[in-house]
């Protein structure tokens, strides 16, 4: 039944939808946070790439102090690494793993005949180098479609085999 | 003492909602979506056009939440971005409307009726006003905003407000006892 009114400001102010509109407007609030949480996590990401290339840095300057003691005329052998198509480990090219594991096995012997303080350098610097390229393969766990990541990861793993390479090379290389 | 208690309740809800909590924001929602919804649907005349009017407002509320300042009303800063999403949604193509021609500013008369109306009938009578004289309407005689208030929401000087509304009432007048007698 309708009242009787003589004023405008009698009618009612409130009137609910006839629908419950709130599904639609959190909907709207979870992606405007989702989007404003993804440059948050982009800065994150961001944030320890410069790391990890600072870290391959300080690895690449140790080993100059190494390299410096190898012949200039030397040829690295660079092993081919072949563009991994995921980010996990277990999903690395297995010839490239196992090259890899043999140079380690190299590489340990070549350590233990150095002197102490250019094999905790050398050790360190590799370890350094190993840091970044887990750091690089967790990210790209979160994020697999990463180009810039992959690209990362490659050239990583390609710098550790180069040192590798160099550590194990280094004495038979000296005058 | 009670509109003390809700107001400071209000701004308890806010500030939650201005860290990111959404439960918070949807009791704000809950609260106000009425008033919302009665000033959308009475300036659009449409309900699904109210409807989308009242989401996109809210939504706008939310991500400007973090400029709303504390002191102002929360209700008043609502209803203007409800405005303004009403005036957005009016410009486009589907929705024109006639503009009104602006009137001469005339004192105002007092609004009462000798004989009283049935609601159903009031509102249909305001639906029934031309946009610009039924937005003033809305916003000055029932939602009981000042002049100056409406005309920054409506975006329209104080004096074509003020005669816009003189021009709700006459037409209203006119149109109530026409149908009255």
């Amino acid at each position: 039944m309708n009242r009787r009114l003589t004023r405008i400001d009698e009618l009612k102010r409130d009137i609910p939808p006839a629908r419950d509109l709130w599904p639609a407007i959190a909907a709207a609030i979870e992606a405007e946070k989702a989007r404003a949480a993804a440059p948050g996590e982009t800065r994150r990401r961001a944030a320890w790439l410069p790391a990890a290339g600072m870290a391959a840095a300080v690895a690449l300057v140790a080993f100059g102090v190494l390299i410096g003691r190898i012949s200039t005329q030397q040829v690295v052998t660079t092993p081919v690494v072949q563009t991994p198509t995921s980010s996990s480990p277990e999903m690395m090219p297995a010839a490239y793993r196992k090259q890899r594991d043999a140079l380690i096995v190299e590489v340990q012997a070549k350590l233990s005949a150095m002197p102490e303080i250019e094999r905790k350098k050398v050790t360190a610097s590799l370890a350094t180098l190993r840091r970044s390229i887990d750091e690089i393969e967790a990210a790209l766990g979160h994020d697999p479609a990463n180009a810039l990541l992959q690209e990362l990861f490659v050239s990583s793993c390609q710098e550790e085999m180069r040192a590798l390479t160099a550590v194990r090379d280094s004495g038979s290389q000296e005058t | 003492m009670k509109a003390d208690t809700v107001v400071n309740f209000d701004v308890a809800l806010i500030e939650r909602a201005r860290r990111g909590d959404a439960k918070a924001f949807e009791r704000l929602y809950r609260d106000h979506v009425g008033r919302v919804h009665g000033l959308c649907l009475r300036m659009t005349r449409n309900p699904d056009l109210a409807a989308d009017c009242v989401q996109d407002a809210f939504i706008k509320a939310w991500k400007a939440l973090p400029k709303f300042e504390a002191r102002a009303s929360f209700s008043t800063w609502l209803h203007r971005i409800a405005v303004n999403t009403v005036l957005e949604k009016r410009r486009g193509p589907a929705n024109a409307e006639i503009a009104v021609e602006d009137p001469t500013v005339h004192e105002e008369p007092v609004m009462s009726f000798d004989t009283p109306v049935e609601e159903e009938e009031l509102e249909a009578a305001i639906e029934s006003l031309p946009q610009g004289a039924r937005d003033a309407l809305v916003l000055c005689g029932l939602y009981g905003y000042e002049h100056s208030e409406a005309a920054s929401m409506l975006g329209i000087a104080v004096g074509t407000c003020k005669a816009q509304l003189h021009r709700a009432r006459g037409l209203l007048r006119d149109r109530i006892e026409r149908g009255v007698r």
